[in-house]
């Protein structure tokens, strides 16, 4: 063998390395992008199509990713991008939210729900079902459910949820605040009465 | 309330926003609902992938 040849087999055996490090390494991370997944779908088996195509897309284009960057985010960049692609986003336009009702507006109603001004937090929020959570924030217009999800469930920075949906931090910032409130908003539809 | 719960605020506003929470008890009210809300919702919507499709997406690989 000459010397050209066994060094492109080196190459070539590096490379095979380095796609199933890849492939093990994004797998790994598999839980963390489908809690981003169910957050933004409106059905686990919307979520679980959207985890496939992803996937999918990702061992695909594996040598776009860069070594030593976040691979989360570029996972979920894949993601949030398939995810309008697929034209999801036409079939929900925003609503007008009650969002001058404020902070307070979800609070004020928990509170008076249990008809106890001194009740403890944890005694308030139980009066929300785990279902009418997740009713709740699929009610969110994905615009701002895409960045609640990603900073209050996924726990991304807003930089990195910036880049990941390829928008302002300014926007993000926007988009949390108003999404946390139509969020709270409609919990409190939702918030059972004692 | 919100940037101090998102841990973006500078060391002089957290110090600051700390203060207020200690004299104002409506606020801390809220910041402590806020905090439990915040851990109520991760937590609600933290729904395990299946098995199954732990399977499919392994079973997209390409190397290995």
């Amino acid at each position: 063998m000459s010397e050209t040849s066994s060094e492109e087999a080196r190459q070539i055996a590096q490379g095979a390395r380095d796609r199933v490090h890849f492939e093990e390494e994004a797998l790994a991370l598999a839980d963390q992008v489908y809690r981003v997944a169910r957050g933004v779908s409106r059905s686990k088996e919307e979520a679980e199509d959207l985890m496939q195509e992803t996937y999918a897309r990702a061992f695909r284009s594996w040598q776009q990713y860069q070594p030593g960057t976040n691979l989360r985010a570029w996972l979920l960049r894949i993601l949030t991008n398939l995810n309008i692609d697929r034209g999801r986003r036409l079939q929900r336009q925003p609503d007008v939210q009650p969002l001058e009702e404020g902070d307070y507006f979800l609070y004020n109603k928990l509170e008076s729900a249990i008809g106890n001004e001194n009740a403890d937090e944890e005694r308030v929020i139980e009066r929300l079902s785990q279902n009418s959570v997740v009713e709740a924030l699929a009610e969110v217009p994905h615009d701002f459910r895409d960045v609640v999800v990603l900073v209050d469930i996924g726990d991304f920075s807003y930089a990195d949820a910036a880049q990941i949906l390829d928008i302002p931090i300014g926007t993000v910032m926007s988009r949390l605040h108003r999404g946390r409130r139509v969020l709270k908003s409609n919990l409190a539809e939702r918030a059972v009465p004692v | 309330m919100q940037p101090y719960l998102d841990g973006v605020l500078s060391d002089d506003e957290v110090r600051e926003a700390k203060e207020h929470l200690e004299d104002c008890p409506g606020c801390e009210k809220r910041y402590r609902f806020e905090v439990t809300l915040r851990r109520y919702v991760r937590v609600a919507a933290d729904e395990q992938m299946s098995p199954e499709l732990r399977a499919k997406l392994a079973g997209l690989r390409t190397a290995g």
